[in-house]
């Protein structure tokens, strides 16, 4: 019976039609094999095969063609050009920085009302804790600038520039951790795999600079602290090109860049000639956008051979930029080095830097933490916003600045007349922004006597990142990507745009 | 007309629109074999005729029965709802009339010898095509069939383009727009779902059969709030499932003009206290401004520019970015160093091959790239021209007289070039101008300070 009728052809019309019929075996026979076939699509990540094979994956030009792109951004004219996100990991105090709490002063040692904090959940740090006791900061404030705006002293150098900046007191997140809140605030949501906010508008927008990366990430040198994860500027699902370039912190932000002996770049340009008609060949056969991705990072290395060079030699700015930038300026890695060199990619139309500083985590030995931290810190960023300021780039340049979440008016742990430490706390904490498109020398939303609850103007996560996105001509419900059967966006269903402190 | 009609008899009526398309069908198919039958001479088709005939008039019979309990729920134009139901009617008896006679059941003497199947079947086709046309201007309204026709398009009432937010007459430009466009094509004067029209104002403050649609001054008691507010898949909710929705902006709309504007048809802009939120929306809507949700300069209105002109511009050495996804405005970058002292001249007919694109130029970047005193009089054509970068270049006050006439600078970038206080007071002539980028000039802090004093804008930035 083995050699089934399929090889029995008769001449009779009927007979054959009989024989055209699955019979039981024959019917296990070709839905077994089909079944396996789904299945092992799906183990083999069908999504590259079967997708609709996107003609412009790979090709960043034709996304930032002035003819039409296919996104049609931007949708509204743009107020920023590029960003420099500041990102302060760990949690930076608010209350030890920004939000001016004198109130706390009469209430030194005494529990936090049970009305304030609402049940609010804590984390497993302080959860079980038998007392709240209020700390209120040992820093002192002083108000600054035209625009009256409040500092601790551990920030000097950025309350001379408080005219410039627009404080948003009121921010609020849903995670309490590090890990969901940070990528909670760089890519939407609280759980790995979306892409980062970089990587949306190097997809929306394109580069402005086809011979640097799009999205480029600095982390300060020598970091303790909370981890950060290269997926935090990674890409998601948004073809690989627009991931964020993590560049070295210290002397080579970039390896290898020079060529082997008797090596230049002419034999180079040929052996990627012939890889790039190699890996054209890949793709018709099958499909996949990872090859075009990866013929466009062959390319762009090849470009930042020379461009990386002459963006990170610093050789030629003069004294007065270091000293602005502080004695750390001259020591590459470190977060004031990052600045100097943010300003020098920004000029180069890098649109979206984003620099990396660990440590904000004070559990404990918060007054100290806090002015260590910000002496790091400080003189960095206030000269980098004068530095772009002076330049007229501040004009259409986005300047961010803040942590995932903000820091418990309660102490963690033992409050002593000069130390407390402080949890994480994700209702009310601190940011600013200065630059292209929002108020300078602003302050938005407010915070309760405790500065544990918003009592007004809140911001969500979602609502900053919807901001930022409509600074740059992009309307955040309309920036969509699908994966996976579904459009996705930033903001996924949430998020509106603060429109108050748009200037 | 009104909640006495059974639930039954409308749900059975509402199988009208289905059941019409057979005697359509039936009949214009037995009117094609009679055509055909006059070539082929066939017995079969003779019966086939017949039967289609009778097909058609039991389907017209049946039609007509739910069409009349689809007329019961009195959502349609009484008038023109006669029409089509005399028309349906006669359809009707004329089709069982050729049926009759087709088959013999009916023999007329006089008829003999006059075709009589050919003309009794031509005059139901007449009236069938006549009856569905009116039966399709009830369902689509009178002026779908026509709308996108390319002859006798009658124009629509255009609203005199505004130049000022505050002119607008809120029901005119920007209530009534976005009834016709998500609320007439079921209320309108010949399709009147639940007995509301939208199609002038007299209809609107009729109301429908639930009473008035909205209450002047009193948004919480307006039905039409109400239901646009609606639950989405709430039986009430307007418009219903799969017509568009009302987007927020559009029902704040609606709410600023029942409450703020006391529904008023006449109300314009300027004598309301409006809202930021509202303007905003409004100017959107209009056209009148730059989207980012304030109202600033109105983008200026520019022609598109054909692709091959880009190219042009671009194979000088520029690079050109669209501001706003197909608005014909355009950021123009020279890179840096582009102009050298080598190929210093260059630079004049690089500039000259923006002038084609001289009107949709709005942000310009020519840093560093020995920008003289006599290329900003070819800058000082670009009439759109909202930020200019210009720093970095051998640039003097001579040059900052030549771009004096623009109106619509609002940043301009002159950071390391040989400009001087003299200018200062030039800059103060350029109306829209905030700010200027003198850092490395000439200027001090005191001659800023002195500026400033004055009351003077822009601003004048200058560094360390």
């Amino acid at each position: 019976m083995c050699d089934h009728h399929d090889k029995l052809r008769s001449n009779n019309r009927d007979l054959q039609s009989l024989e055209s019929q699955l019979d039981r075996r024959e019917f296990f026979k070709k839905t077994s094999l089909g079944i396996g076939a789904i299945a092992l699509g799906s183990l083999l990540n069908t999504e590259k095969v079967w997708s609709a094979v996107d003609p412009y994956a790979g090709q960043q030009n034709s996304v930032n063609a002035f003819a039409k792109n296919k996104l049609g951004l931007p949708h509204h004219l743009p107020k920023a050009k590029r960003i420099v996100y500041l990102f302060q990991s760990g949690g930076p105090s608010q209350l030890d920085l920004f939000d001016y709490k004198p109130k706390l002063k009469d209430m030194f040692g005494q529990d936090l009302p049970d009305s304030i904090r609402a049940g609010q959940r804590l984390t497993g740090m302080s959860a079980d804790q038998t007392a709240f006791p209020i700390a209120a900061s040992t820093l002192n404030f002083k108000q600054y600038g035209e625009s009256r705006a409040w500092v601790s002293d551990a920030m000097p150098y950025l309350s001379e520039i408080v005219d410039d900046l627009c404080f948003i007191k009121g921010m609020h997140t849903d995670a309490i951790n590090h890990d969901p809140a940070i990528t909670f605030f760089q890519t939407g949501s609280q759980l790995p795999g979306r892409p980062s906010i970089g990587s949306w508008i190097s997809y929306g927008l394109g580069s402005d600079n086809n011979n640097l990366p799009t999205f480029i990430s600095l982390v300060s040198k020598n970091g303790s602290g909370q981890p950060l994860y290269s997926r935090l500027w990674g890409n998601g699902f948004l073809p690989t090109e627009h991931q964020g370039v993590q560049f070295r912190s210290g002397k080579d932000p970039v390896l290898y860049l020079g060529d082997p002996e008797n090596y230049d770049g002419n034999d180079r340009r040929q052996m990627l000639d012939y890889l790039k008609k190699l890996n054209g060949i890949a793709y018709d056969a099958y499909g996949d956008p990872e090859i075009n991705a990866r013929i466009a990072q062959y390319e762009m290395a090849y470009r930042m051979q020379t461009s990386v060079p002459e963006v990170t030699d610093t050789s030629d700015e003069p004294d007065y930029i270091f000293d602005m930038y502080g004695p750390d300026s001259r020591n590459p890695g470190t977060y004031a080095a990052n600045c100097l060199m943010a300003r020098k990619l920004l000029e180069k139309d890098v649109k979206f830097v984003q620099l990396y500083h660990q440590g904000w985590d004070q559990h404990g030995n918060c007054p100290g933490g806090v002015k260590h931290q910000s002496k790091n810190t400080d003189q960095g960023t206030a000269a980098l916003i004068k530095d772009l300021k002076q330049r007229g780039m501040l004009e259409d340049t986005l300047v961010v600045w803040g942590g995932e979440f903000g820091r418990t008016v309660y102490s963690q742990g033992q409050l002593t007349d000069t130390n407390y430490g402080r949890d994480h706390h994700p209702k009310a904490f601190t940011m600013f922004m200065a630059g292209a498109g929002v108020k300078p020398g602003f302050s938005y939303g407010e915070t309760d006597d405790f500065g544990y609850n918003i009592i007004k103007d809140p911001v969500h996560t979602h609502d900053f990142q919807a901001t930022l996105l409509h600074l740059f001509g992009i309307d955040h419900e309309r920036l969509t990507y699908k994966h996976q059967g579904r459009r996705f966006r930033l903001t996924d269903v949430h998020g509106d745009v603060v429109k108050d402190i748009l200037s | 007309m009104d909640s006495s009609v059974p639930d039954f008899v409308l749900f059975l009526g509402r199988f009208h629109p289905l059941v019409v398309h057979l005697p359509i069908g039936f009949l214009f198919f037995a009117f094609i074999l009679e055509l055909y039958g006059r070539w082929i001479k066939n017995p079969a088709l003779s019966m086939a005729i017949t039967l289609a005939l009778f097909g058609g008039a039991i389907s017209a019979l049946a039609a007509s029965i739910l069409g009349y309990m689809l007329s019961l729920s009195g959502d349609y134009d009484q008038s023109m709802l006669d029409t089509h139901f005399w028309f349906g009617i006669a359809t009707t008896l004329i089709t069982f009339f050729a049926w009759a006679i087709r088959s013999g059941r009916l023999n007329i003497e006089k008829l003999n010898g006059l075709k009589s199947n050919m003309a009794a079947l031509t005059l139901v086709v007449v009236l069938v095509s006549v009856t569905g046309h009116y039966g399709g201007n009830l369902t689509h309204g009178s002026d779908y069939l026509v709308k996108y026709a390319p002859f006798g398009r009658t124009e629509k009432v255009v609203l005199p383009p505004i130049a000022k937010l505050e002119e607008a007459a809120v029901y005119d430009y920007l209530v009534n727009p976005i009834l016709e466009a998500k609320c007439a094509s079921c209320h309108n004067s010949s399709k009147k779902k639940g007995g509301l029209s939208f199609q002038d104002t007299m209809a609107i403050k009729k109301g429908g059969k639930n009473g008035e649609v909205f209450i002047a001054g009193n948004v919480a008691k307006s039905e039409m709030i109400r239901r646009v507010k609606l639950n989405p898949h709430d039986e009430d909710y307007m418009p219903p499932e799969g017509k568009t929705p009302l987007t927020d902006e559009e029902k704040s709309i609606l709410t600023f003009w029942i409450d703020r504007g006391n529904a008023d048809f006449r109300v314009k802009l300027a004598n309301l206290e409006t809202p930021e939120d509202i303007t905003s929306i409004a100017s959107t809507m209009l056209g009148l401004e730059d989207a980012t949700g304030k109202s600033g300069i109105p983008l200026p209105k520019v022609q598109a520019v054909s692709a091959e002109v880009l190219k042009d511009i671009e194979s000088t050495g520029f690079k050109i970015r669209e501001l706003i996804f197909e608005s014909g405005l355009y950021e123009i970058v020279l890179p840096p160093q582009s102009i050298t002292s080598k190929n210093g001249s260059e630079l004049d007919m690089k500039l000259e091959s923006l002038l084609p694109i001289k009107d949709n130029i709005m942000w310009l970047s020519l840093k560093n790239n020995k920008v003289q005193d006599k290329h900003l009089k070819t800058i000082s054509k670009f009439v759109n021209l909202q930020k200019l970068e210009i720093e970095k270049n051998p640039i003097t006050d001579t040059g900052i007289g030549e771009i004096l006439a623009n109106q619509s600078l609002t940043g301009l970038n002159l950071y390391q070039t040989k400009i001087t206080a003299m200018s200062l007071e030039n800059f103060a002539k350029m109306k829209r101008l905030k700010r200027v980028y003198a850092w490395g000039t000439a200027i001090t802090q005191e001659e800023v300070d002195r500026f400033a004093v004055n009351g003077n804008s822009p601003a004048i930035i200058l560094g360390m």
